[in-house]
């Protein structure tokens, strides 16, 4: 989290919370109960993966260099491969524990801060120590991210002998810049939202702010320390040092992913493909229907006005009149369908480009079978299903898992992916890269549902992701819920409905169906407020507004 | 990777129909494949222009420093992952005019030896380059010193102008015992030296390397416009500099997990169990007497094959694997990833009874065994999949003797002998037999030893009856596929 300003961002405890539906981001929250996570190869019985041990991830960097963004980042990933993971903001700590910036002595981040200064400090890092240590070895925790600004050589390396003492690992990550650019845009696009600076000219406030970054901490040393664990990488992944860091397969595996990853943020668009004209789907490569074809024209109009007002409200919050937004791009799979689906944007010079990993999920031997004719054909297949959907295949099919651990190459893609993105698939695909990018649980991913009539955008935030719905207005009603198309893998009703219900196996209402949903609002709002739960006791704060001004209100709340 | 597109009618679902059995397997990396205008492929009808990733990783360091040793190791992985790949050694097209230079032939000012050299590079990237024009090559392994800017700049101009993209990897050594290590290696197998006196090659070798370090650039701010991965002693620090896409990062993180200290890896299946003297697949079956007599056996041999060298023993979760592993003396640990492949409905049954129950299955299998997935089980392929944290570890590791189980041994050894996937899910693998392999600069060696206590076969041949091969006299002869470069019974 940002160490300066933004605190009201993280106004809630940095204990773990539950989240209410599938529109927020779960990364700050932790699955109720162990389950397989959407891209873990296997389980062990002590929960911990390839034999590597628990590692603290420290970030190390002065604001606004996207620690946060890092840490969230990685733990998203680190979760999704079945590591138990979980981040630890030292900043909602401090906030948590002194309140506001306000009450936050002058000298706080100083090298040679003063006494009263120093024992407050010490306080606030024990506690989120102390959270660490009961992460991994009582809640059977393997990665703990601890997100600091870590400024000093002799800090860092009392910290790595601390967690050693504890047969912990410690792995630094510090995220550099010699590129003043990229930390001034860092600031405009993240730090400078904060109500510190309405009406702020914003070079004013980034000027500002950086003065205020200086000022607070004036010490800073980079990474040189030859015997610690470290990867520095500098000006957003451009180059990264890997020191000393083959202690294990996990770290070197968070490694390659860093070399995916940037620190510019960037908005990624997820629609469905048109409708075509050959109802059975899978094997077949059909055109797009007329009907397909007008829902392409529709799409790519709405999604066009869409980006022009958001454009117009940067304008009106004061960016220049020349701002242009990022680029856009547009991935499909190599489907007929999806790539005709594109064309209308392609011709307006987008570029496309398609990616094989992203065709549909197999449906093995239910291809073009109704729901009825899969349970009578198949019905211990749909017992077994509808007890696991995310892992059980269908003979000959693929499960969601096949499918999450084939779009792995995507996933990392699109973390490298700069330009905003538009995705044009199969349901299937799209469920799980939604699910990768708002940290859903593997029980949530095959009930996703995503509309035709609406365009669904994940807005990146260094802290959460969080997303939204935009309505595509005009279409024919019937091509709008599941397409003929589908694949009629059941997810019978009942067990939505008894899982709402009886709230033990999943804490969500609505199930995160991102729209037409079958819970009412005003009951999963009521619903929100009873699962939302705190397991750590102490830190004294309640969950109230998680998150809150990050969350478009109406993205959740819109029926 | 597509999916099929066999467009036979549905009509009884109840016959599983073999061509879907290949069909819904994950591609776990592989980019997608191009296609060119000039290739004529199109994917799907629509004249649909393919990503094209094609990456040129071009080695860089002195000799002596492992790149050759890297350089193959790289092939064999990618292509493990059914990533065709190609390694172009400049010393091999050097070879052909020179065939066994003395050092002078490297000194800079020698120009006759900088011109057939220079000529060697053309000709090794001319083949490169012509061998990306098949669509399915994605990765060429430049393998040679490459160790000035000026060579660098013009490979990367070459590639440049073909669209290819360059990683270069440099390998920084400065730890003596190392380079001795690899120069020992080096004056016995490199075809430089062949037939000559070791002390010698030695010398003159160290005067080559010497010759080369009078020029010798390593890749620095100059060059911050390339990409680039620079392995530093060993991976002890690794620097990496703008990489540009999915499949880079991925031959990057492989390269850091690798070292090129000198080490041998053991693997053996577990002792003959129940489950095998009845027959039957899969399961968590107790050790047979016979394969209790092999782990008491077992200590035996490994000190035999590696004397005092400190191990590591991996096993499965399963059983039999750990009651194998029972006796030996070392550190253990047990790996989920090693467990058997998964054989879903099938687990528990012999051949004959999958052949009696599930004769599409039993044919399909034979038909595509790399492929095919056990109903409610696993293919080979999803083993390899699941089996990618153990090829990281194995390579960051020294000694380690694997203890596991026919399907992953053999995904294993294919890994590290660069078997095809049509050969490897055949190859056999005997019970109560340990398999040493050492991975050399040019090859893997292998050596098998075998223990002296009777046990079935579990091999079955392609297309054979549903049943395994006969018992006798199998355990001696190796299989016809594997020519071990040892061996010792």
């Amino acid at each position: 989290m940002d160490t300066l300003l933004t605190a009201d961002l993280a106004a809630s405890s940095p204990a773990y919370m539950r989240r209410t539906s599938t529109y927020v981001d779960a990364i700050h929250s932790l699955p109720e109960k162990e389950s397989m996570a959407p891209a873990q190869l296997y389980s062990t019985e002590s929960g911990r993966l390839f034999h590597s041990g628990r590692i603290v991830i420290a970030t190390v960097g002065l604001p606004a260099r996207g620690k946060t963004h890092i840490s969230v980042a990685l733990a998203r990933y680190l979760r999704w491969l079945g590591v138990k993971t979980h981040v630890f903001h030292l900043g909602d700590y401090r906030r948590a524990h002194v309140g506001q910036k306000d009450q936050i002595p002058v000298d706080y981040f100083f090298a040679n801060a003063s006494e009263s200064s120093v024992v407050l400090r010490n306080q606030i890092t024990k506690k989120c120590r102390e959270d660490i240590f009961k992460f991994l070895y009582q809640e059977n925790g393997q990665i703990a991210i601890y997100d600091a600004v870590n400024p000093l050589a002799s800090g860092r390396r009392a910290l790595a002998k601390e967690f050693e003492k504890q047969n912990v690992q410690t792995l630094f990550i510090e995220t550099a810049c010699t590129d003043e650019k990229i930390i001034e845009e860092n600031v405009r696009s993240v730090k400078i939202s904060s109500p510190d600076y309405i009406g702020w000219d914003p070079e004013d406030a980034v000027q500002d702010y950086l003065k205020r970054i200086a000022a607070r901490i004036p010490h800073y040393e980079s990474m040189e320390e030859s015997e610690l664990h470290y990867v520095k990488m500098i000006n957003a992944g451009e180059r990264v040092i890997v020191n000393n860091c083959s202690f294990g397969y996990l770290s070197q595996r968070i490694v390659f992913y860093l070399l995916n990853l940037h620190i510019k943020s960037r908005q990624t668009y997820f629609v469905r493909a048109g409708t075509s004209r050959d109802e059975d789907s899978f094997k077949n490569d059909a055109s797009l229907s007329p009907e397909g074809e007008d829902y392409a024209r529709k799409m790519s109009d709405t999604l066009l006005t869409h980006r022009e007002s958001e454009r117009q409200n940067l304008i009106r919050h004061g960016a220049p009149e020349s701002t242009a937004l990022k680029p856009l791009t547009i991935w499909t799979s190599t489907r007929r369908r999806t790539i005709e689906t594109s064309e209308y944007l392609a011709n307006l010079g987008y570029k496309v480009r398609q990616r094989s990993q992203m065709s549909a999920l197999n449906p093995g031997v239910c291809e073009k079978m109704s729901e009825r004719r899969i349970r009578q054909e198949y019905p211990e297949e749909v017992a077994k299903h509808e007890l696991d959907p995310y892992h059980h295949r269908y003979p000959r099919a693929e499960s969601y898992h096949d499918l999450a651990v084939r779009l792995e190459p995507i996933i990392l893609e699109l973390e490298r992916e700069q330009n905003d993105l538009l995705i044009i698939a199969h349901e299937s695909v799209l469920r799980v890269l939604y699910g990768y990018l708002m940290a859903c649980s593997a029980t949530d991913i095959p009930s996703l549902s995503f509309p035709r009539d609406e365009i669904i955008e994940v807005i990146p935030a260094s802290y959460n992701n969080s997303a939204k719905r935009i309505h595509i207005p005009g279409l024919p009603h019937k091509i709008i819920p599941g397409s003929p198309e589908d694949i009629r893998i059941p997810v019978p009703d009942s067990m939505v409905g008894s899982r709402i219900g009886s709230g033990t196996v999943s804490p969500m209402s609505g199930l995160g169906t991102p729209a037409g949903c079958s819970t009412p609002p005003s009951e999963s709002g009521g619903e929100a407020g009873g699962m939302v739960k705190l397991r750590m006791k102490g830190a004294g704060v309640g969950p109230s507004a998680a998150a809150g001004s990050l969350v478009d209100p109406a993205a959740e709340t819109k029926p | 990777m597509p999916p099929p597109t066999t467009d036979q009618p549905q009509a009884n679902v109840e016959q599983y129909r073999p061509e879907l059995n290949r069909a819904p397997q994950g591609d776990f990396m592989r980019p997608a494949s191009r296609s060119r205008a000039h290739s004529n492929a199109k994917t799907n009808g629509v004249g649909v222009q393919v990503e094209e990733t094609r990456i040129c990783v071009v080695m860089v360091g002195l000799p002596a420093r492992g790149k050759s040793l890297i350089a193959q190791k790289v092939v064999r992985y990618l292509g493990w992952l059914s990533i065709t790949a190609k390694c172009f050694n400049v010393g091999n097209y050097r070879r052909t005019s020179t065939p066994q230079p003395s050092a002078a032939f490297f000194d800079t000012s020698n120009k006759e030896g900088e011109r057939l050299r220079m000529a060697a590079a053309e000709a090794a990237v001319k083949d490169m380059c012509n061998w990306f024009r098949k669509p399915d090559n994605l990765i060429a392994i430049l393998d040679a010193t490459n160790s000035t800017k000026a060579r660098r700049r013009w490979i990367k101009d070459r590639c440049d102008a073909e669209g290819i993209e360059t990683l270069f990897v440099e390998s920084k050594c400065d730890d003596e015992e190392l380079i001795m290590a690899n120069i020992k290696e080096v004056k016995t197998t490199s075809p430089d030296y062949k037939g000559q006196d070791p002390e010698e090659a030695a010398r003159d070798f160290r005067e080559r390397i010497r010759m080369y370090e009078r020029v010798y650039e390593t890749l620095d701010e100059d060059e911050a416009d390339m990409t680039y991965c620079k392995i530093i002693d060993v991976g002890s620090q690794v620097i990496i500099n703008r990489i540009q896409d999915y499949l880079q990062s991925r031959v990057v993180y492989y390269l850091m997990n690798l070292h090129i200290k000198p080490r041998s890896i053991w693997i053996s299946r577990h002792g003959e169990s129940m489950y095998n003297l009845s027959g039957q697949i899969g399961g968590d079956a107790n050790l047979s007497s016979r394969g209790e007599q092999y782990a008491k056996l077992l200590p035996e041999m490994v000190k035999k094959s590696a004397g005092d060298l400190p191990l590591t023993v991996w096993t499965s979760t399963l059983k039999r694997t750990a009651q194998t592993a029972r006796y030996l003396p070392y550190e253990k640990l047990s790996w989920k990833a090693l467990d058997e492949l998964d054989s879903g409905v099938c687990d528990g049954l012999t051949y004959a009874e999958i052949e009696a129950q599930y004769p599409q299955d039993f044919k399909a299998r034979d038909e595509d065994k790399y492929n095919y997935r056990y109903l409610g089980g696993e293919s080979y392929r999803d083993v390899v999949i699941r089996l990618e944290p153990i090829i990281m570890e194995l390579e960051r590791s020294e000694n380690i003797l694997i203890v596991t189980h026919q399907a992953v041994l053999r995904c294993i050894y294919a890994y590290f002998m660069g078997s095809s996937q049509e050969q490897s899910p055949w190859m056999e693998v005997p019970l109560h037999c340990l398999i040493k392999l050492t991975p050399r600069a040019y090859k893997t060696e292998e050596e098998r030893m075998f223990a002296d206590v009777p046990a079935v076969s579990t091999w079955r041949g392609k297309g054979t009856k549903a049943e395994h091969a006969p018992t006798p006299a199998q355990s001696v002869a190796p299989s016809p596929m594997i020519k071990p470069e040892i061996k010792v019974t």
